[in-house]
């Protein structure tokens, strides 16, 4: 469905980056390809993680930008890539970044739904390790499903 | 067991950037000190994935859970740290020195 958050377009499984910065740009680069965002979008993405790492655990980042990042984003989307070589994240490696465009809070739903995937450690294992587009949409269905913006519980 | 009730203040909830801080702090303390909201189980407060399970909007009332020496402080730093807008960039520099200043 063209309104739902991850679309198979935005699921790059097979990336590789030399460092944090490079990766962050790619999952940007991926966030204005399909339309999502505009390239100050992914300034601000770096910024923030410069800032604070958005290193969640399980070897998943989120990048994502600031709240004054969110003039550049024209409709809510995530990106998914998947890094096979790993990189590093500030002593942490990351194999998949979730990376995140969101203009309302709809962020606290989706990092709900993402977190409570990857407390299971076969998902979270499962999402490192794809590399079929659909097994990513299948395992991320009850994140890129959820209505940005509403006001859900 | 010793707890405090408190209402998140970062305006966007406790999701990446507030919820790092939080994080953060609750590894600092002597205590282990959990966390959760009206309808969920209680999640160990030094874990990104759990804080971040909760789903915690602006708002959203949480209760912070600890029992030892040193339970009182450690809570009443997190409750402190939980009730102030972590979005705001001047607290982003001081994340792990929060003071019981009772302002």
């Amino acid at each position: 469905m063209a309104d739902d958050l991850l679309q198979r377009s935005a699921i790059r499984l097979g990336e590789r980056a030399t460092d944090r910065d490079d990766a962050i740009r790619r999952c940007g680069a991926t966030l204005v390809e399909i339309g999502s965002v505009d390239p100050a979008y992914v300034d601000a993405m770096l910024l923030r993680e410069r800032s604070i790492s958005t290193y969640v655990g399980e070897g998943v980042a989120i990048p994502h930008a600031t709240l004054e990042g969110k003039s550049s984003v024209h409709r809510d989307a995530l990106a998914v890539l998947r890094f096979p070589d790993g990189v590093d994240w500030g002593g942490e490696t990351v194999a998949v970044c979730v990376a995140i465009a969101a203009k309302g809070d709809g962020h606290v739903a989706i990092l709900s739904e993402l977190a409570q995937i990857l407390l299971e450690p076969d998902r979270a294992r499962e999402l490192r390790e794809a590399t079929d587009p659909d097994d990513v949409l299948r395992l991320l269905a009850p994140v890129g499903q959820s209505p940005l913006g509403e006001d859900a519980a | 067991m010793p707890s405090r009730t408190v209402t998140v203040g970062s305006a966007s909830g406790l999701h990446a950037r507030p919820a790092a801080l939080f994080v953060a702090a609750a590894g600092a303390q002597s205590v282990a000190v959990t966390i959760r909201t009206a309808d969920k189980a209680p999640v160990p407060a030094r874990s990104m994935l759990s804080v971040l399970s909760l789903g915690a909007r602006f708002g959203t009332e949480v209760v912070l859970e600890a029992e030892g020496e040193g339970a009182d402080d450690a809570l009443d730093a997190l409750a402190d740290l939980l009730a102030r807008d972590l979005d705001a960039p001047d607290t982003a520099d001081a994340p792990a020195t929060v003071e019981g200043h009772g302002g």
